[in-house]
Parts: structure tokens; sequence; C-alpha cells
């Protein structure tokens, strides 16, 4: 503790550069914690995501298809394993214009107990039933669209019409809830029922998702293959995929999530390990007659050695903490700067993260002491108390 | 004056070598800062690339009025011949029009890597190669109309598993097998083609998304579009090719172009407090130097604008380390994301997009030194240790 005001002095010898540094290893950890953390969420997602849940759709003609029978929920829950069914049914369109993509996702009662573990609150769930032409936004989709509870929400749909022909859909929003990890672009909510008898009669009873819990995760795997294998020869064969299979956390959209954000961290914390080991040297460099005459007056070489170390570190960890702080606070606001759709989650900066953060700047600090150090360890201090090294 | 700034920055530039680490900073930061950048952008602008490419000049599209997608539209079997015999399509040897009747639909597939994913299946009727002469057989040979069988772009061969010839993919009404893999060099390559009358009954479809034709010149879409539009019984929008592909391309890049930008500039913020570090230091420890210059006559413009040289040829030398790095590693590479399939691209002009990058930054970085440089006054800095 003694040697604080050593440390302060050489640090502060030179302000512009300490401020300097400081500043760009603040820009680099930020980023660092945004990609870190942006694993983190895929992470957190895969950990979370279910072995006993499973998602069922129309194996061909992705989401331009139109769906599939309801009676297929009815048949899958009749099947030995199957705990809960919930259909589900997609409400693609936009508001105003089609620059403006929305995504509606209308539930059953049913939605409510396969997703039981997703942090939604009670109270939204109850809003939506209480409501048939009512709809719940995360704040993010809230924000997006300006409204509060109580507001109507008008948009257009091609792909879903109602039953008088026309395409425009009015909706009123009754809750607005936090958003979660498992639903990226935030979530618009809506009920089933009520979509479904809108429509015009030959449109009904189709759904373009089924849902459902298994009663053991460890005969998930094969339930889905079951399913599968049941509806490989009729009219609409299936596609059918656990949660757990569905969010491996390696990739989004075949990206390498992983090696693309480790990357980016990577090449940032070499950019920033040329700046502070170039620094420390300098200042060492300036300052080598000083260190002789600490050395003179009795400082032994690992004192000298923590000194030097020590000056390292001050501008890393604190560029780092600073940095991981100011993550921390984009995190939230970027998904709402991204274009709406893309899916890219927001980061996560967890615990796990601040470590990684705290790890990469202690070891940029060794390194770039590492040099500085092995000079005054060899260091003549006769020469150098004179000048000459 | 420039002779005064061509000396000052020689005498700068023999003095780099004992700067050397200093200078190295400048060089990392942008090498790190536009390699970053352009290895993210070379999936935007490769996925661009392949859009552009497929939308050719000399094509229409016609879709039904007002829809975005391909897999949205719906052309009735009733409306292709009607949308055939409209004039401004060119004809081919037999005197037939070159329009042909166009099926999508998405087709699920497994990743080299293991992970599912989508990809799509085309059918193509009989004017198909007609309205599509980019399209080449490279390997087995062309699929039969009226059988159920396929061909897989070059592209879908090399992300996906089991698309060898020879092998079968299941399709609604059972196993198609592969007959014969293609080369067309635009997003087409990763998509899996075959017969769309076999395909519309294998769907159990009634529509054709598309009807796409071959303009007799690039100048008739206004007579093709003229007569289509005006047509009652049709409710169609006609859309040049390239114009289609340009919107989807920009549509569908955007996002990723944003996160490659922001990225960029976040690195390139870093890199700049470095830059300002080094060319701060640059000028204290060149004090004497600059201040001698300056008593010999030499005066304060040519000494900051040498300084700023000074940034941005280091600047520069990174950025082409960090383009260079960035284009070994990704150019050319065969990539896909979601389901488009194409080739990540670091071309001349992203380059040049990072060179400039790395000179805003080094201007920024350069500027304020500079002014120290030529501010400082002549004694002090000459008295100066």
């Amino acid at each position: 503790m003694k040697y604080l005001p050593l440390i302060w002095t050489g640090v502060m010898r030179k302000p512009m550069r300490t401020i300097l540094t400081l500043l760009s290893v603040t820009v680099a950890f930020t980023l660092f914690g945004l990609m870190i953390g942006l694993n983190a969420t895929f992470d957190l997602v895969a950990e979370r995501a279910r072995a006993d849940r499973i998602f069922t759709g129309p194996r061909f003609g992705g989401l331009a298809g139109n769906g599939m029978p309801i009676a297929i929920a009815r048949q899958i829950a009749a099947m030995p394993g199957v705990k809960v069914v919930t259909a589900v049914n997609f409400v693609p369109g936009y508001v105003q214009d089609p620059k403006n993509p929305v995504f509606l996702v209308m539930l059953d009662d049913n939605a409510e107990k396969v997703v039981h573990d997703w942090p939604i609150a009670p109270e939204v769930w109850a809003a939506i039933r209480k409501d048939r032409t009512g709809i719940v936004m995360s704040k993010m989709q809230a924000a997006r669209w300006n409204k509060k509870v109580g507001d109507s929400f008008t948009m257009i749909s091609q792909a879903v019409k109602r039953a008088d022909g026309k395409n425009s859909w009015t909706f009123k929003l009754v809750a607005i809830g936090d958003d979660i990890a498992e639903q990226t672009n935030g979530y618009v909510f809506g009920n089933y029922d009520y979509i479904d008898k809108a429509k015009p009669l030959a449109d009904q009873g189709r759904v373009n998702e089924i849902d459902l819990l298994a009663n053991d995760p460890a005969t998930a795997t094969e339930l889905a293959q079951r399913i599968d294998r049941t509806f490989a020869n009729s009219a609409t064969p299936l596609r059918t995929i656990t949660d757990k299979m569905a969010r491996s956390g390696k990739d989004f959209e075949g990206l390498n999530i992983k090696a693309i954000t480790h990357g980016i961290a990577l090449a940032g914390m070499f950019m920033v390990l040329f700046l502070t080991g170039n620094g420390i040297a300098e200042s060492v460099r300036e300052r080598f007659a000083e260190f002789a005459t600490l050395k003179t007056i009795g400082f032994s070489d690992r004192a000298v050695t923590a000194l030097v170390v020590l000056e390292a570190a001050l501008p890393c960890v604190l560029g780092a903490a600073l940095g991981v702080v100011i993550a921390a606070l984009l995190a939230r606001q970027l998904p709402g700067l991204m274009p709406p759709g893309f899916g890219l989650p927001f980061p996560t900066i967890s615990p796990v993260v601040m470590l990684w953060a705290a790890v990469c700047a202690l070891v940029v600090a060794a390194i770039s002491a590492a040099l500085p150090i092995l000079r005054l360890n060899r260091m003549d201090i006769a020469s150098a108390l004179s000048g000459r090294a | 004056m420039l002779r005064q700034i061509w000396i000052v920055s020689v005498l700068n530039f023999k003095s780099l070598s004992s700067r050397f680490w200093q200078s190295m900073v400048i060089v990392v930061g942008l090498a790190a800062t536009v390699g970053v950048m352009l290895s993210m952008l070379s999936v935007s602008a490769g996925m661009r690339q392949a859009y552009l490419n497929a939308g050719d000049p000399n094509r229409a599209i016609v879709v039904s009025k007002g829809i975005e997608q391909e897999g949205q539209s719906a052309i009735t079997r009733a409306m292709a011949p009607m949308i055939a015999s409209a004039p401004g399509i060119a004809k081919d040897k037999d005197g037939k029009p070159l329009a042909d009747r166009n099926l999508n639909m998405g087709v699920p597939v497994l990743r080299k890597d293991g992970s599912k994913g989508f990809t799509t299946m085309r059918g193509l009727a009989d004017k198909g190669q007609g309205v599509r002469p980019e399209l080449k057989i490279v390997q087995g040979r062309m699929f039969q109309s009226g059988k159920r069988e396929m061909i897989v772009g070059v592209g879908a061969q090399m992300m996906f598993q089991h698309m060898e010839i020879g092998e079968k993919v299941i399709l609604p009404d059972g196993e198609w097998p592969i007959v014969g893999v293609f080369a067309t060099g635009d997003l087409l390559e990763g998509q899996l083609v075959g017969d769309t009358e076999t395909l519309i009954t294998s769907l159990h479809k009634t529509n054709y998304n598309t009807v796409l034709v071959r303009l007799a010149s690039p100048d008739s879409l206004d007579t093709f579009k003229k007569a289509l539009t005006t047509n009652p019984t049709l409710s169609v929008d006609v859309i040049r090719h390239s114009d289609w592909y340009a919107r989807i391309a920009s549509q569908s890049t955007f996002a990723l172009a944003l996160l490659g930008y922001t990225v960029g500039t976040v690195m390139a913020i870093g890199a700049l407090f470095g830059c300002l570090n080094t060319m701060y230091s640059a000028v204290s420890t060149r004090g004497r130097e600059i201040a001698t210059l300056r008593a010999l006559g030499y005066g304060a413009f040519p000494v900051a604008v040498s300084v700023i040289l000074e940034a941005v040829l280091l600047s520069m030398a990174g950025a082409l380390i960090g383009a260079g790095i960035a284009w070994s590693l990704y150019d050319g590479k065969q990539d896909l994301f979601g389901n488009s399939v194409f080739h990540l691209s670091v071309s001349p002009a992203q380059i040049q997009l990072g060179v400039i990058w790395a000179i805003a930054v080094a201007l920024l970085g350069g500027l304020f030194p500079s002014i120290r440089a030529a501010r400082r006054p002549v004694v002090e800095a000459l008295r100066a240790t």
C-alpha cells in the first residue's frame, strides 16, 4: 500500500499518455464485453433450452407454406409420452409499410404450460386470456411501435386474411412484458382462437407450429423421431426438433458465432497489447535512472517487478472495468439499433464475462510488463545511474 | 512550401526506425481494425454479390401484385400462357417465347457443420435453360422433365451433407435422386433444382410462384410490362430481374453490413486513441529536431503536415496489412448465412474502403499532435531535454 504514491507518480508522469491508453483499453474492452457477452447469451439460451420441449412444423415450404391442419395437434396429444400440446399460429405482416415488418405469434391456453419456464409474468398470460382481440408485447416491441397498454395496434398481413377478405387486422395492447433471451426480436403474442375464427372458413383450423412437452426428457428425442415417422407419409410431413437441438448455441443462421466473437475480441486485445506494451516500455526507458536509484536504496528485483507490473496493470484493469460497464449499458440498447427482425440476441454481461475481461486485462498487463522487467532485472545499476545504459 | 513539406517528411521517415515499436502501435491498431471490419463485411459483401449476380437486366420476373418474396407469389396455370404470349419476350430458335414457370419451396438440409438449416428447391420448366443460359451442368446430367429427380448447385454440394450424385433428397412425395451438379456463379448455386411440373404435383399445389422471361432486348421491358399490367385478367407486377435482386440484396444484407460497420467503428475509435498517443509521443521525442528545423526557417505548416503525413502512411500500411489478412483468410471462401449460400468477398472496393477508414483515423489522430508540434515555441523546445 505504501508504494501506491510511487505507482501513481509513475502512471501520471505523462497524463496524456495514460489517459489515451486508458481510453483505448476501455474501447477495446467495451467490444470485448459485447462480444463475449453475446456468447454468454447463446450459452444461456442453450443451457435454458429444455430437453423435454419439442417443436414441430411442416417439413416443406417453411413460413411461406399454409401450415398444417390442427387435427395433427390432437393426434400428437394422443401419442404416448406426450404431456401437453399447444398449437401456434403466425401472423406475419407489416405496419403501414412493408418496410416495418411485424410478426405476431398467436397462442392457445396451453402455451403457458409448454413454455412455463420462460420468464414471462403470469399477469401477461392472464391479460391475453381475458381479451380475445388482445395482444401482449415485450418492452422492445412496445418501444418500437410506440404503444402503451390500452392502445390499439393495426397491421396488414398479406398472408393471413380476415373472413371479409380484407387483410388489415386491429388488436388491442393489453399488457407489456419483459424481454426474454429466447425471443431475440422481442415478442408480440395474441390469441390463436380469435385469429382462427376471424379467418375465412377455408383457412380455419390450420396452424404453423405445434409445441409440446414430453413426459420424460430422456425419451424426448425418440418421441420427436416418432412424430416425424408417424406423419412421414401423410399430406403434411413434419419436421420435429427438441428445444435442446434447436438451440445448440453454436451458430447464428449458420455463422459460427463463437469463432467470430472470439476473433473480434482477440483482435481488440492484440491492438491494446501493442499500445500498453509500448507505453510501459517507454515509461520504463524514460525512468531507467529512477529505477536504478530505487534499486540502489534497497528495492529488491521483486519489488521493482511488482511496481512495473502494477503500473502496467492499472490502465488495463481500470480500462477493462470501464469497458465492461459501458458494454453492460450498451447491451440493452443494441437490439433497438439493429434492423428489426435480424434476431441477433442482446449480449449478457454475466459474471463469467467479467471474469474473462479481468483475466485478459491481467494477461495483457503481464505481457506488456515482461520485456521492461527483463531489462530492469538485468540492468547494470552503475551505468544506469550515470545515464549510460 | 511543398519542398519544405517533402524535406521534413523525409526526415521523419528516416527517423522512423528509432521509433519502430511506437509506430507499430498505429500499424497494428489499424491492421486489427481494418482486418476485423473487412472480415465481417466479407459476409455481407459476398452475399450481396451472389444476389446481384442472380439478377439479369435481360430478364423480367412476373409476380403477384404487391408481394415481396417469390414464395408468397402465386401465378395460376391459366395465367402462365397469357404471360408467355405477351410481346417483348425473346424467342428461342423454334420461335417459342423464352418464358419459364418457376416454383420455390423450402427444403430442410443438414449443414456440413452438423447444424440444421433450409435451402430452396427451385422448379424450372421447359424453358429454364433458355431463360437462364448461365446454368451449366458441371457433373452428371440435367434432370429430365416429368421425372422425380434433381440437380444440385456446386455451393449446396459444398455446404450441405448428402448432396453427391446418386444420393437422395426427401421431398413431400418421397425421395428424389440427385443426377447432376450445376454452376451459375450466383445465389442459385446454393439451391436444388428440379422440374416445375413434377414438383407442383408432388407439393399438391395448384399455382406456380413466378414466371421468369428473357426479354427480347433490355429496352423491351416497358412493352412487356404494359401488356401485362393493362390486362384486367392478370393482377401482377413485372420487375426487371436485376432490380428485383438488387432490392432483396439490400434488404437481406443490410443488418450484417451494419454490424460490420459498427464493430469497425468501435475498433477505429480504439485505434484512434492509440494513434493520438503515438503521434503525441512522436512529436515530443522529436521536439528538438522539429525546433531545429523551425530555427532554420522551416514553417510551422510543413512541420504540421509532415506529422499528419506520417500518421497517414503508417495507418495505410496497417490497413493494407489488415486487408491482406482478411483477403487471404476469407476472399472466395464458400460460406452461408441463413439459406443463402455464397462466396465470401474481400474486393478491391472494400480494401479501398478500409484504407479510407485508416486515413480518416490518421487525420483525426495526427491533427492535434501536429498542431502541438507546430505551435511549440522554438526556444522552449530547443532547451528541453
